[in-house]
């Protein structure tokens, strides 16, 4: 199998892939990627020529959702190409091989290929005890991260273990789980944060790197603009209820029937970023909201500490139980100031009273 | 011989006054115009962003705008309240020395000793109120902790904002408070916040009300007008103070 050099266009061809479907993947790549439609054949130019470059996707600490979200991708010519853009050459879900065998597949590319072959990482890495909660081959994951994403020319984190430690790393976090950034800090790394990520956006960053040679442009969290840039309540198909005061109450009720804005049933859209609303899931038919259920914002850093309670817009205040809500506390807070103001006042004009008369004598001009 | 009624402390529970009222403007015209521009965008920002936290009205059908035009109001008198609070910090340089930030850092013995003298009549440890020509160092203090809450309110204010208007100036200038908090925690903190208005409101009228019923000098009018009603003596012995700092 390695190392292919067999060009990506030969490699689609030879599995029926035409040349008009090519292009519209290209077009929604360069749709995605929130390019000029210029860049179409730019994109589809280097792409053609791009030699296939070697990935492996490593699991950890995780649910395989992310593999999931990958290959579940109806959409044929995102699942063709994504497929055949890359020389898969270790994937512990989906890979013919097992035992020592597939752990030579994996040592050979990182020696073989070093600098050059791509790394996705799924699932978080455990630090807790020399790292001792997830080995595979007797290796740790922290071993294994170091060894293959140091080598690596990127790493791709896909998911939100990869990226922040995820659901592994939410309070309290046992296994002293972090992402891959914290475990590998000499990496390169593009976080695809999301529960699961999104095939097309993933598909997108392999293709910004074929056609340009570096990684798209990112934020603050490694995470790439296009997919990231903007608040998932800017792009919502419910926003008009939301500006027009339209609500849902509660679940199933005429709101919520009629497709209102589920702000009050503790969606978390204006506090996320995300291109979720705009490149969906299952070939492009649905995401949460649309599906009639609020955002929980997992695209958000730790989202499984910062956004809930996910019914709920704030988050619940340190040292009060999970269902005292925030205004609860404060009006609690302010009728206890209004009801020791009264106290005070009645117990000021009983001290009046008991005062001792002074002089009645009035002043002279000084 | 003057009648009783003509001088407010004449009544007799009252500590004896020893020299005639003084005419003394206190609150400068920026401290007033601030005070009421804090004050009343805080009632506006209060219940907008109230409603924005837990819309209680519920558009039926029709055309409404209800939400957006609760967030509209709620951004302009945002920056309203920001320019009054800017102009009440130009001020603590500006200002008399009543409204000096010398006046409200308790950096001397003076206002801790006058700290101690207010919780004690507050109490119900002491009889009378010690009178006092600007703010006393309690309520200094006070104010000193609600201009803190309200630089928080502020910040965190335009955090959230930044993240809905985007654009290129308001990041870079609140773009580091999003890294440090998260974004919910932000918005919990500007939450709870409002509360501790709606507590030192109530506080702050009660107690307004009371130190001018105990010194009868003109307190309560004093934000409107300026001007406060204080015997000479305490006068001197205000402005002695002052110079021996």
């Amino acid at each position: 199998m390695l190392p292919s050099n067999q060009t990506l266009s030969g490699a689609l061809q030879q599995k029926g892939v035409n040349r008009r479907r090519f292009v519209k993947f290209c077009t929604a790549m360069v749709a995605t990627l929130a390019l000029p439609p210029r860049y179409v054949a730019q994109v589809a130019a280097a792409l053609e020529k791009a030699r296939k470059p070697v990935l492996v996707w490593l699991q950890f600490q995780d649910c395989a959702g992310n593999s999931e979200s990958i290959l579940r991708s109806s959409h044929p010519s995102v699942l063709e190409v994504v497929l055949d853009l890359l020389s898969w050459e270790y994937h512990e879900l989906v890979m013919a091989g097992a035992g020592h065998q597939a752990e030579a597949a994996l040592e050979r590319v990182v020696r073989e290929e070093k600098g050059k072959f791509i790394a996705v990482v799924e699932g978080a890495i455990p630090l807790a005890d020399g790292g001792v909660y997830c080995t595979i081959g007797g290796r740790t994951a922290w071993d294994i991260a170091r060894h293959v994403c140091g080598s690596a020319a990127a790493t791709i984190a896909a998911g939100d273990c990869a990226w922040d430690g995820g659901l592994v790393r939410a309070n309290p976090n046992p296994t002293g789980a972090v992402g891959i950034e914290e475990a590998v800090p000499g990496a390169k790394v593009i976080n695809l944060g999301g529960c699961p990520q999104n095939p097309a956006n993933t598909a997108a960053v392999l293709v910004h790197y074929l056609t340009f040679g570096e990684l798209p442009a990112m934020d603050q969290f490694n995470r790439p603009l296009f997919a990231y840039g903007r608040i998932i309540h800017d792009q919502c198909e419910r926003r008009a209820n939301y500006d027009a005061g339209r609500f849902v109450q509660e679940w199933g009720d005429e709101g919520h029937r009629k497709g209102w804005c589920l702000y009050k049933m503790g969606c978390k859209g204006p506090q996320a970023t995300f291109n979720c609303p705009s490149v969906r899931w299952n070939d492009g038919t649905s995401w949460p909201v649309k599906a009639g259920h609020g955002c929980l914002g997992c695209a958000s850093h730790r989202f499984w500490d910062t956004r809930s309670p996910f019914y709920d817009r704030l988050p619940t205040v340190p040292g009060f139980g999970a269902d005292v809500t925030a205004g609860e506390i404060g009006l609690g807070v302010t009728a206890a100031v209004a009801g020791a103001t009264v106290i005070h006042g009645i117990a000021s004009a009983v001290r009046d009273r008991m005062r001792p008369p002074a002089s009645p004598e009035p002043p002279t001009k000084a | 011989m003057i009648e009783l009624r003509q001088y407010a402390w004449g009544e007799v529970h009252r500590p004896e006054a020893t020299s005639a009222p003084v005419r003394v403007y206190v609150w400068e015209l920026p401290v007033r115009v601030s005070h009421w521009f804090i004050f009343l965008p805080i009632v506006v920002l209060s219940f907008t962003g109230y409603y924005m936290h837990n819309p209680f009205i519920v558009a039926k059908g029709g055309t409404t705008f209800m939400m957006a035009t609760m967030r509209f109001i709620h951004v302009v008198s945002g920056f309203v309240f920001i320019a009054a609070f800017l102009l009440r910090m130009y001020w603590f340089f500006q200002g008399n020395s009543w409204s000096n930030w010398r006046a409200f850092l308790p950096l001397r013995r003076r206002q801790w000793r006058g700290m101690g003298n207010m919780v004690a009549y507050y109490s119900f440890l002491r009889k009378d109120l010690v009178h006092h020509v600007g703010h006393n160092a309690l309520a200094a203090v006070t104010y000193l902790l609600m201009f803190t809450f309200m630089l928080i309110e502020i910040l965190t204010g335009l955090a959230l904002y930044s993240q809905v208007r985007g654009g290129s100036v308001l990041p870079v200038l609140i773009g580091w408070l999003p890294r440090l908090i998260d974004i919910q925690h932000i918005r919990l903190l500007h939450f709870c916040i409002m509360f501790s208005f709606f507590a030192f409101v109530i506080h702050h009228v009660y107690s307004a009300v009371l130190v001018s019923w105990e010194e009868r000098n003109g307190l309560i009018e004093s934000i409107f007008t300026g001007y406060k009603f204080v015997p000479g003596d305490e006068l001197e012995e205000d402005a002695a103070v002052r110079k021996a700092d």
